[in-house]
């Protein structure tokens, strides 16, 4: 059992130290965490932490705090935290963590041994941060390493009141083998696909600045994480209209943003795509293949129905024509989770929505925003998650 | 001279070119899945055997590709893949008994037209052992029918088995003989035991395989592979191959001089930039595809693989053609995402 950040002991022993909802040592906390996140030499590196720190910034967090607070009830931590985030440890974990830890819980997160880049700095910053922090913090808030080791997690499992289990089907599956105690319960975050709308019409009277800011935004959403973070676009619609020549223009624009940022895919990369798309092509999905640049992949679908929820490799982009938003509802379900769109007026992307009847889709953003990690997130609440009621009839 | 390894590059080059386009129409005819996938990269002919569309080798693992209908597949050939997926190799009568004509021709450029005594280096157990067999012991099992009198170099633990191989050089040593196995088996297990123990190799022909990542570990690259072979066994001709099954029948030999792969008549290689996807020049790294006429119950006549590789040079080694080295494998690729890849990439 490796200590990454808080003081080591015994993680499941009896605790007095109280946070309260908004606790003013954790924003406290947060914030110059945030700060230090912020800087330029930790934004140049891992731009992701920047956005982190932002969200982290203290005015969000009071009001995060503040949007908790109700009439009907009073608001207390739920207690005990056990955070298990993916095995290669990416940013999202901290978010989750820190909005628990905002609304006063004891945490213990369990960091892969494979973490490596982005949180390696994350848990340099998190202890460089206690050094003059409360020592209320480095008692409630734990990250530790371990191996495969059931006990611990089943120990942790029996300890906690709320479970957080990231990183997929198969982790909610494993972890769920170790029981809970009764009144305690899980907050999972399964295998998730994400979508790409372009609306025909809307790209057609977009001005060349609007549609160079578009690919932009896109070609972030699907190149930071290689488009395999959960909210990462698999595939494209074209939605109304004509779409010829939409695509082709759209890609083309896109690997202009790749070659100006110098991103680059490498060789495997560059083969798994190869074999991701010959094997769709073989199995009848797809009716096209370009490989314009070796970082841009081109696939055209026989319909939205064969769009591909599996990750296909970075920077590879099936596209599927339809004529109205509403068309691809029967194509989405309970997995779908971010749909960002470009080129829809607020009353069509609405209309789709509630035709989704919250069947699939937990996010609708404009390009750009895939990646832009935010509270309400897989359809929960986090903080509400994160916290729980006592009603007072006095 | 050889009976394999006879055409020189521009001769090769043409009539590679036409029987390897007809191989394509061929598959396209009766290989649906095949098709398709031309037709979607909308492939319309090749100029040069360069041009001509390549499959990634893993889609072996993924999908059943044959040319040839149910009723006529006489062998299914699998490998183990690293990533626990297997390979799917379908053979029909007339595949498998080319092939193994095919390969015993290659072979014959170095073992001479009659079956030399062999000696294997391996333990056989390994024939008893169903999930190891497929791999290292269908290879085994392959090569034995190339020599007679065949002896194990392995008790059934997997241990040494000196006195087999003292009677085997008793009987056999003192004219050319047959040695086969992987390499870094060959290294761990004949070569050390033949140096502490005295053994006299000078007559054996080693004809070997396998990746050198166990021995490049150890620190034994290939020229001390045979240097220190040729200096305390006597054994000077060791012969490397590369080979894998979705192109069975088909290797590529190191050889005479030792440093270089060289091609059969019926088959090339392509060294490609993995960037530009085109033909690297001579000297230039990048992945090894590989050609060959052999595959026509499948289309696995042009592969591409995820090895490195290098051509050395043209029409100016120990044989006519292409002669190049494997430089490893290409690392796998792994996306940093929030789940499911994960599982793929573990």
């Amino acid at each position: 059992m490796r200590f990454r950040f808080g003081d080591p002991g015994e993680l499941t022993a009896p605790s007095a130290d109280r946070l309260t909802v908004g606790d003013p040592r954790v924003v406290d906390f947060l914030s110059r965490f945030a700060r230090r996140l912020l800087a330029p030499a930790v934004a140049r590196r891992h731009p992701e932490l920047g956005s982190l720190g932002y969200f982290l910034r203290p005015a969000e967090l009071t009001r995060a705090a503040a949007r908790l607070e109700r009439p009907d009830a009073l608001v207390f931590p739920r207690g005990n935290v056990f955070h298990l985030p993916p095995a290669n440890v990416d940013t999202i974990f901290v978010y989750s963590w820190a909005l628990s830890a905002l609304a006063g819980n004891h945490n213990v997160v369990r960091i892969s041994s494979r973490s490596a880049g982005a949180a390696e700095t994350v848990l340099e910053t998190l202890n460089a941060t206690l050094e003059d922090a409360d020592p209320v913090i480095g008692r409630t808030q734990r990250m530790v390493t371990y191996g495969r080791d059931d006990a611990t997690t089943a120990a942790l499992s029996a300890w906690c009141d709320l479970r957080v289990i990231w990183g997929g089907d198969e982790a909610v599956r494993a972890i769920r083998r170790h029981p809970l105690r009764p009144s305690a319960r899980d907050l999972t975050f399964p295998d998730r696909t994400s979508w790409a709308a372009l609306s025909v019409p809307g790209w057609r009277a977009a001005d060349p600045a609007a549609r160079r800011a578009a690919a932009a935004g896109f070609a972030n959403d699907s190149y930071w994480f290689d488009q395999a973070a959960c909210s990462s676009p698999r595939a494209v619609f074209l939605v109304g209209g004509d779409p010829d020549g939409v695509a082709e223009e759209f890609l083309a624009l896109v690997g202009e943003v790749v070659a100006q940022r110098g991103w680059s895919v490498d060789a495997a990369m560059a083969v798994e795509k190869r074999i991701n798309a010959y094997g769709l092509a073989a199995a009848g999905a797809v009716t096209s293949m370009t490989f314009p640049r070796n970082e841009v992949t081109a696939l055209s679908l026989t319909g939205a129905g064969a769009a591909p929820r599996r990750w296909i490799g970075a920077g590879a982009f099936p596209f599927a024509a339809v004529a109205t938003l509403e068309d691809l509802v029967p194509a989405m379900n309970r997995q779908d989770q971010t749909f960002s769109h470009f080129g829809f007026t607020p009353a069509e992307l609405r209309a789709f929505a509630v035709a989704l009847g919250g069947r699939g889709v937990d996010r609708i953003v404009p390009f750009g925003s895939a990646l832009t990690f935010s509270a309400i997130w897989d359809g929960f609440d986090l903080p509400r998650e994160f916290t729980r009621l006592t009603t007072l009839d006095a | 001279m050889s009976t394999s390894f006879t055409r020189s590059q521009p001769e090769r080059d043409s009539l590679l070119l036409k029987e390897l386009s007809e191989l394509v129409e061929h598959h396209r005819a009766h290989c649906a899945p095949y098709d398709r996938i031309l037709a979607a990269a909308g492939f319309r002919g090749a100029d040069a055997v360069a041009d001509l569309p390549w499959l990634p080798v893993r889609l072996f693992k993924n999908l059943e590709l044959k040319s040839i209908p149910d009723d006529e597949v006489f062998k299914v050939l699998t490998s183990s893949g690293t990533t626990g997926d297997v390979s799917r190799i379908y053979l029909d009568k007339a595949a498998a008994a080319t092939q193994t004509r095919q390969l015993g021709a290659t072979l014959q450029a170095v073992l001479g037209p009659k079956r030399l005594p062999m000696v294997l280096v391996d333990t056989r157990s390994l024939l008893n052992d169903r999930r190891s067999f497929s791999a290292r012991g269908a290879g085994v099992l392959g090569m034995a029918t190339f020599g007679r009198d065949h002896v194990w170099a392995l008790d059934a633990d997997g241990v040494p088995d000196l006195a087999a191989l003292r009677g085997f050089l008793d009987r056999h040593g003192d004219a050319p003989f047959l040695i086969f196995g992987f390499t870094y088996l060959v290294w761990l297990h004949l070569y050390e035991v033949a140096r502490d123990n005295g053994l006299d190799l000078s007559n054996g022909i080693l004809i070997h395989s396998g990746g050198w990542k166990k021995l490049v570990d150890r620190a034994v690259s290939p020229e001390e592979f045979r240097r220190r072979l040729a200096r305390d066994t006597g054994l000077v001709h060791s012969h490397n191959f590369y080979g894998m099954v979705e192109q069975i029948g088909t290797i590529f030999l190191e050889g005479p001089s030792g440093g270089s792969l060289y091609c059969p008549d019926f088959a090339d290689v392509i060294i490609r930039d993995p960037r530009t996807w085109r033909e690297q020049p001579v000297g230039e790294p990048g992945l090894i595809e590989v050609v060959s006429t052999l595959p026509t119950s499948y289309p696995g006549h042009v592969l591409l693989t995820e090895d490195l590789g290098v051509v050395h040079g043209v029409d100016d080694g120990d044989w006519p053609g292409k002669r190049f080295s494997v430089l490893g494998r290409l690392p796998r690729a792994e996306a940093r995402g929030c789940s499911d890849t994960y599982r793929e990439a573990a």
